[in-house]
């Protein structure tokens, strides 16, 4: 039974569906007046030929239960999912008061977050997985709410929405993915995007999916087919389709001439088919409203534009000076082990010992913790090295769960998950061995911005764990190093701790803080008897407090990682064999960084050698020797030092790996030479 | 008062010529030429006889100029009208939905009690799929001026001939 017609919708109902495209049109064509006269909105992606679809997301949507995450054409669902005029203006000209991102994001990425109505990426279609994270927390809080992803055709084409669309029927997750299909992406016509002429159908085969294809360009079709959609998806917890098909009828954006790729005649037929025309025609031809009447509405609608104009035009403009503002959010600060240090005596206990038993510790501390990853929890498996081994029989399969072997959609889902509730804490697996996380990057990325872009209005709450590192003879893919990549984006913090106490501390803070964590776990340490410590229960290590693990006068080591030990030995030999007192400091974490502790040491010892396991060439010893080098010049009485891997992937055979990566020896002959200088 | 109505999309360049070959193969006199932009529901009340044209949209869709129409026809009794269709396709371009258009308007039309006449055979058309296609037969004249324009007249005049016998 068809909810909506022409014939039997109620007059008021109609109207406001007609003020709405009327206002919408009228800002759409508005749009580009703001770019001539220099005023901003300098990417805009006309929604004109997606009427139908997008008045129904957003009336269909309903705020503060569902989670909606529109794509950058998506004014008029925008607007019709309740953002005001003076909202839709203030992000196109990127003012203050933007209630999406107070200017920092792009325009036409409209979002209003307090009501669900996520603050997206530009990168086409990444919300998908996104989106199936949320639902997962729809579905574990048992709400009654749907998840609607909304992107163009030619997003399929990424892989990360299959990984979406897989995940989210296999999971039977209550998520709407709507494919506004308007035959382009920007200049590429779909032919060339995949073989079926409705992309939709490249799902046909995915179980618990229903596929809804409805023409997005008539309002009445795509009420009803939203409709149906949402209730589908609410009934039976599973996912759906709605393909609908739209016309583009304007270029892809302000920086694209359609002109120099589509036909006189294709412009013609496409101006033809309007939804707002054929809108406008039908409720005059079925004597729903007048000429007079809709004339007056479109007229209100002008007046409703012009009056927003005036308010959004004289609106503050951002603060440069709040540019540091929502980079990260506020860590949680240990209580106890303010400096995270403790002196307490007895048992050692293993780094991977130490892992486990914190992560058992804050899942029962906190109930809203979850943990996923590839091949993290099956029964009494925990992992490939048992570091959430039991957790899944203490916690059971809805919170510590195996995920497909597809990294991008772990990272993905943990931001979407995130989105649900700020109380939410995610610990994620990220990839199996570090080394396989770089599919997941994408997400990563965008996860680094969330926060800034949303003007502090979100944050994805996530501990990403990565087994790091070599000297297990892994090669390729098995002994990597990440952090001195990542830490070239901000947005995240990093961690990289060498001891059992120092992990268990800084996995309890990490998981308690609000923001993104990347905690890298030394997997050549796991076991290790140099990396156990006693580790007091309820340890804590603040973020950005380094660790002086050898007090020494006569250099400074500043090290991370494996090759805190490494150091250690070397000190330890310097000192046995040529008498030479050498402080290692252990910086445990990346970003933040403790530079006080650096800088005290450097102004005693006056010589600096940096050491990790990255490679020398642009690891993140670049970045520290950089620091030192421009803020403690005036005490250097040697030329910073640094020793690392070469600049070559690890190699797997036991004697190329040796040669790649630091050593003992290494560390000690170029710490001589130093001190010798 | 001519006995065939004659139902198309006048603002339409490609169905508006055929509509008016067909007219003139059958004989003015016979057929009126109705838009459909401005029909109504007495307008198809009217006439013993209907032929109606469409093209097929994007992916398999009926025009707008006749989804417009679709709510108003849905109240129709057509249960002693006979309907002929004919419609556009490109073979090559758009293989997957073949003159969708005449398939779509046979099925609107028969939801109303309408019978479907001018069947013809789908011999010398290649395409992958059609809605226009049943049980071995088009459900009505499938015209390709893209890449079988030296075929239109004859298709034409073949289809009048016998629409004269099966229209009485």
């Amino acid at each position: 039974m068809k909810k909506y017609s022409i014939k039997t919708t109620e007059k008021e109902i109609l109207q406001k569906w007609f003020f709405l495209i009327s206002l919408g049109s009228a800002i759409d064509k508005k749009a580009p007046d703001y770019l001539l006269q220099s005023l901003g909105w300098s990417y805009h992606a006309p929604y004109s030929g997606h009427d139908g679809i997008q008045l129904a997301i957003g009336q269909v949507f309903q705020r503060n239960v569902d989670f909606l995450f529109p794509y950058y054409r998506d004014m008029l669902t925008a607007l019709s999912a309740g953002l005001t005029v003076e909202e839709i203006l203030l992000n196109g000209i990127s003012k203050a008061t933007d209630v999406a991102s107070g200017g920092r994001h792009m325009s036409n990425h409209f979002a209003k977050p307090e009501w669900n109505i996520q603050n997206v990426s530009s990168a086409t279609g990444n919300h998908s997985s996104q989106a199936v994270g949320v639902a997962r927390a729809i579905k574990y809080y048992g709400k009654k709410a749907v998840a609607i992803s909304s992107t163009g055709e030619a997003a399929t084409s990424e892989g990360y929405v299959y990984e979406a669309i897989n995940g989210a029927s296999r999971e039977q997750l209550p998520v709407i993915f709507v494919i506004q299909d308007n035959g382009y992406g920007i200049s590429v016509p779909k032919e060339v995007q995949t073989a079926n002429r409705k992309v939709a159908e490249n799902f046909v085969g995915i179980k618990n999916l229903k596929i809804i294809y409805c023409n997005g360009r008539d309002v009445f079709e795509s009420m009803n087919a939203m409709t149906e959609a949402r209730e589908y998806a609410i009934e039976t917890g599973c996912p759906v389709i709605v393909q609908a098909n739209c016309v583009r009828i304007g270029s892809h954006s302000n920086s694209d001439k359609q002109t120099l790729y589509r036909d006189e005649n294709e412009l013609m037929y496409t101006q033809a088919a309007d939804p707002m025309g054929k809108f406008r025609r039908m409720l005059l031809r079925y004597k729903r409203f007048t000429d007079e009447e809709l004339l007056k509405i479109e007229s209100d609608a002008k007046k409703e534009l012009n009056e927003a104009h005036r308010k959004v035009i004289v609106a503050p403009d951002p603060d440069p000076k709040t540019i540091f503002d929502f980079v990260v959010p506020e860590p949680y600060h240990p209580q106890v082990y303010k400096n995270g240090v403790h002196s307490e005596e007895g048992e050692k206990k293993s780094l991977v010992t130490a892992l486990n038993e914190t992560l058992l510790a804050e899942f029962r501390h906190n109930p809203d913790t979850f943990l996923w990853g590839q091949d993290v929890a099956n029964k009494d498996k925990g992992g490939v090295f048992n570091v959430t081994k039991g957790m899944q029989l203490e916690f059971g399969t809805k919170r510590i769960f195996n995920a497909p072997i597809a990294e991008d959609y772990i990272v993905a889902t943990a931001n979407g998950m995130s989105r649900f509730d700020p109380k939410i804490r995610i610990v994620i697996e990220g990839a199996q061995f570090a080394d396989y996380f770089w599919p997941a990057l994408e997400q990563y990325v965008d996860s680094t911005h969330d926060y800034w872009r949303s003007n502090g209005k979100f944050s994805p709450n996530i501990t990403i764990r990565l087994a790091s590192g070599g000297y297990i003879g892994g090669g390729i893919y098995h002994s990597q190093n990440l952090e001195g990549a990542l830490s070239t984006l901000p947005g995240a913090r990093i961690v990289y701790p060498s001891f059992a106490d120092d992990a268990a501390g800084l996995l309890r803070t990490s998981i308690r803080s609000a923001g993104l964590t990347l905690f890298m776990e030394p997997k050549g340490l796991y076991n290790a008897v140099a990396a156990g410590t006693v580790v007091p229960d309820d340890f804590e290590v603040p973020f950005g407090k380094a660790r002086i693990r050898r007090a020494g006068k006569d250099l400074t080591i500043v090290t991370y990682g494996n090759t805190t030990h490494l150091s250690l030995e070397a000190a330890d030999m310097l000192s046995d064999s040529d008498g030479w007192d050498v402080e290692v400091i252990d910086i445990r974490s990346i970003i933040p960084l403790d530079k006080e502790t650096i800088f005290e040491s450097v102004k005693k010892t006056s010589k600096v050698l940096v050491v990790h396991e990255d490679k020398v060439m642009s690891g993140f010893g670049a970045e520290l020797a950089a620091i030192i080098g421009t803020e403690c010049f005036h005490y250097l009485d040697a030329p910073i030092q640094r020793v690392g891997a070469t600049f070559t992937p690890v190699g797997f055979s036991p004697i190329l790996e040796q040669a790649i990566l630091p050593s003992k020896d290494k560390i000690y002959e170029a710490a001589k030479t130093l001190l010798q200088y | 008062m001519k006995s065939i109505g004659l139902f198309y999309g006048s603002g339409t360049v490609k169905t508006s010529k055929l509509a008016k070959k067909i007219q003139m193969a059958y004989g003015e006199a016979e057929v009126e030429l109705v838009a459909v932009e401005t029909a109504w529901i007495d307008d198809f009340k009217s006439y013993k006889y209907i032929i109606l044209g469409s093209s097929t949209w994007f992916d398999g869709e009926l025009p707008d100029y006749w989804t417009e129409l679709v709510p108003a026809l849905e109240d129709l009794d057509m249960k002693d009208k006979k309907v002929a269709i004919f419609g556009l396709g490109d073979q090559v371009k758009y293989h997957e939905n073949f003159a969708d258009g005449v398939g779509l308007l046979a099925q609107l039309f028969e939801s109303v009690g309408a019978q479907i006449f001018g069947l013809t055979s789908p011999e010398g058309y290649k395409y992958t799929r059609s809605k226009a296609y049943r049980d071995g037969k088009f459900l009505g004249l499938v015209i390709d001026v893209e890449n079988q324009s030296s075929k239109t007249k004859g298709r034409i005049e073949e289809w009048v001939k016998q629409l004269k016998k099966e229209f009485k």
